[in-house]
């Protein structure tokens, strides 16, 4: 008798150890059904591709030399989330004369370090950046401060004397 | 025992007579509300000290009205970039206490952040994280930094250009994490650029992510407060070092509900001298309550909450300016300049002092609770605590001289 | 600015060679700096003492305190009366035109620096003359102390206001922003720390020197070792926020006033600013030194204090090591040898300001902490017995307070000097002030460069 109550007794042990085994498993089955449509759906912003159309800027005749100058453009955002209307960004129009060889540099006023506003300082001659006073020179160059890398660049193509510039954007 | 509850529950339906105070003993037998009213109310507490122990309430009370406050906030608030700031700028002009509710969201937030740095540093400084009560200073930690959090993500909320700043430089300060960077930066943002999914997500982070987090560890925070009881500090300790046995024996003959804590170094499991929690402390604590949400209110109806202009990306003179209780971080971005370097002041430094901070309670091994006793921990906190104050004026002449 | 400058009168100083001016000037106001520093730390270490006098009733205390209240009475005099002398005579004699222009800018500060000064006065002599009456009411005297460092500490803020505003000005009729000009909080909380450090060292440098020459008497040794270790503790404990406090103050110099900034590190200061970090590495490193040393004496080893004392020491010689073999950097750019030794140059790469220097400075903060907090430990176990130092522990007091003590008047030293041609950095010249003659067109009052922000051209940077 004592056997038998003891293979009941082990056959039951087992029976909970299955159920057991069950609970976990439905339990982790139902964790993972919720969890994994929701990981997912935060993860996707990062393997998201947009389409970046042209935008125009401006004729850049009207655009001096040696003095960075700023245009605001409705930039398309390639679709970003379902943002509709293209959002407002700074571009700085640069035009430099390299030994009579004019070169024309599209920067974008985005600092390197941490994202802030940059502006161009005309008494110190450099982009400041107001937020850890990050410096670059005229063409973008990080030249003091905490930023790591240069400002980064609109690419930008000409038709005529049309400049325009898309939102992607290429290290300086 | 059995006593003391009868009479608590004649004192509880006093104020009800005949068929009302029928009706009160039908619900107390299925509910219990005398149990439970007696298990909240009647405890032992040390009897010194007792204003600096009001300071957790206080915070308990502050991060109510947070809820609260968030609640009604909610009634007009739009999360989305479009109308966020519309949806603001109407409370702030056409809904005079919708704007006072703003504002004491807002001095709520800046007033719990002193209250709640007020709890660490008394907490600290007495000692109260050793033997037994070492989880119940991590679980202080984490409730700590979950309200961090929750001021940061609930700055980037308005989506004015304080906001709309606040949320580039936070959103881009995890790109610099070693591999993962970019990807992550493009979770927390919902793209690679800030656009509305930002701002969906961390209103959701703000209002049910991290507060889902932080009531449930506050219950566990009073639970665990419960379990030990409350320490004190060392004035309620005089002299325990130096007893005899039998003298303590004597003192621990006298031993009041939640006491003794176990296990406790000798002579630390009951303060010397005990009072009781209702009424004598939550006097006290309704006190300091009550003059904070006054100052709170005051803040609300005098200053309010700011709300610059609508985020404009395209800004060119904006001065972002961090909240102030980011300020020393914000000063470390100045101090690790360039490539190789923001990581380590952005993760490295801030990563080892919360370590520090959590495992306090593992590596302060002194024998005291005197804070003089304890050098090994009061002096490198002192200087932690000096480094915090300089870093945030450093910044703050920084930013006004942009 | 120009409005008030050409609107100024034209004031004669004495006639009397900008040199000379300058050194007289030079020499009065390093000595009355070094007064001033030690009253406005010295007032916070009485009110700190006579506390802990009172509550923790300790003879070393009471004593101390009472000494205390003795020297900064007499002091104050000294340097109050430098200070006056400096304002009546030098100031109003020589450099009379700067000076009043100043004083327009700048009236209210200087109103309220001087009204501070009669409250330190009201707060200083019933301590100097009543110490043991106004005793039996202890909290009231502890009171008045704590009021008399507030009124010092008013009082450093506004000449600080002057100060920083000489090297980083703002529009003259804009008093908040000169209030918050940009060197103005890195200054006052480098001159803070440094004052109180500074009076730490003055007073482990009498100790020093009397246990070294005086008093063979046990009670007495007790009580100056006591001293000298009370003393040292605020020296180094101050100290350690200085690299800090100090490199934040040089990078908003660096922003502000590139001139000065470039004059101070790679200029013909930079000697000077070399042999500073010298003498912050000789404080540190002695410091640790003797609180290693103090609790050997008293029998107990330290091998973590030993440990602190040796990577101080190789820190320092990393500090001291001069990063170029000629005088200056300037020198070394104008011989074109700004390349390392091995490339025939002048420079040797250990030793430079990045990544040394600062390697170098942030080593001192985190040692320093550490030795603190270990010697602390073992004072706060009575493992340290009053009585038990020696020599080597008086040497070592004497040296961290001559240091401290050197490093003050070096400081003032390259501030005064960084400001090169100006006096205010870029309105006015110092040889304007003394032959100045008013513009007669509402031009520009400068003879020197309108602006020397030109200067952070990306082509000057430096080692
Ligand atoms: C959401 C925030 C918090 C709330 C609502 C809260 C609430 C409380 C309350 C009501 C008490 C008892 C009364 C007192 O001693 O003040 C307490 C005690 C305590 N808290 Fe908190 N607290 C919070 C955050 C923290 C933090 C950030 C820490 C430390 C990192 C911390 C560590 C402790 C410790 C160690 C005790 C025990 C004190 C003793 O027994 O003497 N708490 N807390
Ligand atoms: C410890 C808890 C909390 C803290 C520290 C906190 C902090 C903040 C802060 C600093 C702001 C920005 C206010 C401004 O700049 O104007 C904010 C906004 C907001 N919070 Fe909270 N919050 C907390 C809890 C909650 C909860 C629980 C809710 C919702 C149930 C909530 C809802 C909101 C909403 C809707 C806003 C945007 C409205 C506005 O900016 O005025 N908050 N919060
Ligand atoms: S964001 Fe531009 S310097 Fe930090």
């Amino acid at each position: 008798m004592p056997d038998q109550e003891l293979a009941i007794s082990q056959r039951r042990m087992s029976r909970r150890k299955f159920m057991t085994l069950g609970i976990q498993a439905t339990g982790a089955g139902i964790g993972l059904l919720i969890g994994a449509p929701i990981v997912g759906s935060i993860l996707s912003p990062a393997f998201y591709k947009g389409r970046y159309p042209w935008v125009m800027v401006a004729d850049i005749q009207h655009v001096p030399v040696g003095v960075p100058t700023a245009y605001v453009v409705l930039m398309d955002q390639g679709g970003d989330a379902w943002q509709v209307p293209p959002v407002p960004r700074t571009v700085y129009v640069v035009k430099l004369n390299l030994n009579g060889k004019v070169q024309l540099i599209t920067l974008s006023n985005v600092c390197t370090h941490m994202q802030c506003d940059v502006h161009w300082d005309i008494n110190l001659n450099v982009f400041l950046c107001p937020c850890h006073g990050g410096l670059y020179s005229i063409d973008g160059t990080n030249i003091g401060g905490p930023p790591p890398q240069p400002l980064f660049r609109y690419q930008h193509k000409l038709v005529g004397n049309t400049l325009y510039v898309r939102n992607v954007l290429t290290e300086g | 025992m059995a006593a003391e509850r009868s009479r608590l529950a004649g004192r509880l339906s006093r104020p009800f007579a005949g068929i009302m105070a029928t009706t009160y003993r039908w619900v107390d037998e299925r509910l219990g509300v005398t149990d439970l009213v007696h298990q909240l109310l009647y405890e032992a507490v040390p009897r010194r000290g007792a204003w600096a122990y009001s300071l957790g309430s206080a915070t308990l009370i502050l991060i109510v009205n947070q809820i609260v406050t968030g609640m009604f906030l909610l009634w007009t608030y739009v999360p989305s970039t479009t109308e966020a700031w519309e949806s603001l700028n109407f409370t702030e002009r056409h809904d005079e206490f919708g704007a006072i509710v703003r504002g004491m969201h807002l001095w709520g937030a800046y007033v719990l952040f002193v209250v709640i740095g007020l709890h660490m540093v008394r907490t600290f400084v007495s000692g109260s994280y050793k033997k037994p009560r070492e989880l119940n200073w991590i679980v202080g930690v984490v409730l700590f930094l979950l309200v961090l959090g929750l001021g940061i993500t609930g700055a980037m909320l308005p989506w004015d250009q304080a906001a709309y700043w606040t949320a580039t430089v936070v959103t881009h300060v995890v790109e610099y994490f070693p591999i993962f960077g970019t990807q992550l930066q493009e979770i927390l943002r919902g793209g690679p650029q800030m656009g509305p999914a930002t701002l969906t997500r961390f209103f959701a982070i703000h209002i049910w992510l991290l507060p889902a987090l932080l009531v449930p560890l506050i219950g566990l925070h009073l639970i665990l407060l419960r379990r030990h009881g409350e320490h004190g500090s060392w004035v309620n300790y005089e002299g325990v070092e130096e007893e005899t046995a039998e003298e303590r024996a004597r003192r621990m003959a006298h031993v009041e509900y939640p006491y003794p804590a176990i296990p406790s170094d000798p002579g630390y499991a009951v303060p010397v001298d005990l009072d009781e929690f209702f009424p004598s402390q939550v006097f006290k604590d309704s006190v300091v309550s009550f003059g904070l949400v006054l100052l709170i209110f005051v803040m609300a109806v005098v200053v309010g909450a700011p709300l610059e202009r609508a985020a404009n990306p395209a800004a060119l003179n904006y001065v972002p300016t961090p909240e102030w209780f980011f300020l020393p971080l914000d000063q470390m971005l100045v101090q690790f300049p360039q490539a190789w370097m923001i990581p380590v002041g952005v993760f490295i430094v801030p990563g080892i002092g919360t370590t520090l901070l959590i495992l306090v309670p593992f590596l302060d091994r002194t024998p005291g609770r005197e804070p003089w006793r304890r050098p090994e921990v009061m002096i490198p906190a002192l200087f932690v605590v000096l480094f915090l104050v300089f870093e945030a004026l450093l910044a703050v002449n920084r930013l006004f001289n942009l | 600015m120009h409005l008030i400058l050409t609107s100024t009168p034209h004031l004669t100083p004495v006639p009397i060679s900008t040199g000379v001016a300058t050194a007289l000037v030079a020499l009065l106001m390093l000595g009355h700096i070094q007064f001033a520093a030690f009253q406005q730390g010295g007032y916070i270490i009485l009110a700190v003492t006579d506390f802990m006098g009172w509550k923790r009733r300790n003879p070393h205390y009471d004593r101390f305190s009472k000494g205390l209240v003795t020297v900064l009475g007499a002091t104050f005099a000294v340097g109050g009366s430098l200070a006056i002398f400096a304002v009546m005579v030098l100031f109003l004699g020589l450099w009379s035109h700067f000076f009043v222009t100043l004083e327009r800018i700048l009236f209210w500060p200087f109103v309220a620096e001087a009204a501070a000064f009669v409250g330190e006065i009201i707060c200083l002599y019933p301590l100097y003359a009543r110490w043991d009456q106004l005793g039996r009411v202890r909290g009231l005297r502890v009171g008045l102390e704590l009021l008399l460092f507030i009124n010092a500490s008013i009082q450093m803020l506004m000449i600080n206001v002057v100060a920083s505003y000489m090297l980083t000005p703002r529009p003259a009729f804009n008093l908040p922003l000169i209030l918050m000009n940009p060197t103005e909080i890195p200054l006052e909380m480098h001159r803070f720390v440094g004052n109180i450090a500074f009076a730490g060292a003055m007073v482990a440098l009498v100790a020093g020197i009397r246990l070294l020459w005086r008093s063979r008497q046990q009670l007495h040794r007790a009580y100056l070792d006591w001293m000298g270790h009370y003393g040292l503790m605020w020296a180094v404990g101050f100290t350690i926020a200085q690299p800090l406090v100090g490199w934040e103050y040089a990078k908003e110099i660096q922003l502000h006033a590139y001139a000065s900034w470039y004059e101070m590190m790679l200029g013909g200061l930079s000697v000077a600013f070399l042999f500073q970090v010298f003498l912050l590495g000789a404080i540190f490193t002695v410091g640790i030194f003797y609180l290693w040393r103090r609790v050997r004496v008293s029998g107990f080893r330290s091998p973590a204090l030993a440990v602190c004392t040796a990577l101080s020491f190789a820190a320092w010689l990393l500090i001291s090591t001069p990063s170029s073999l000629a005088w200056s950097y300037e020198s070394v750019f104008a011989a074109n040898a700004n390349v390392p030794i091995w490339q025939g140059g002048l420079l040797i790469p250990w030793g430079q300001m990045i990544p040394w220097k600062l390697t170098a400075l942030i080593v001192f903060t985190g040692v320093a902490i550490t030795a603190i907090t270990v010697y602390a430990v073992h004072l706060s176990r009575g493992r340290l017995h009053w009585g038990d130092a020696g020599r080597g522990q008086a040497i070592s007091l004497i040296t961290v307070g001559v240091a401290i003590s050197l490093i003050m008047a070096l400081m003032g030293y390259i501030r005064e000097d960084s400001r090169g041609p100006f006096l205010i950095t870029n309105h006015m010249l110092i040889n304007q002030q003394q032959n100045y003659t008013p513009p007669s067109t509402s031009g520009p009052a400068l003879n020197g460069p309108a602006s020397n922000l030109g200067a952070m051209a990306p082509t000057r940077t430096g080692p």
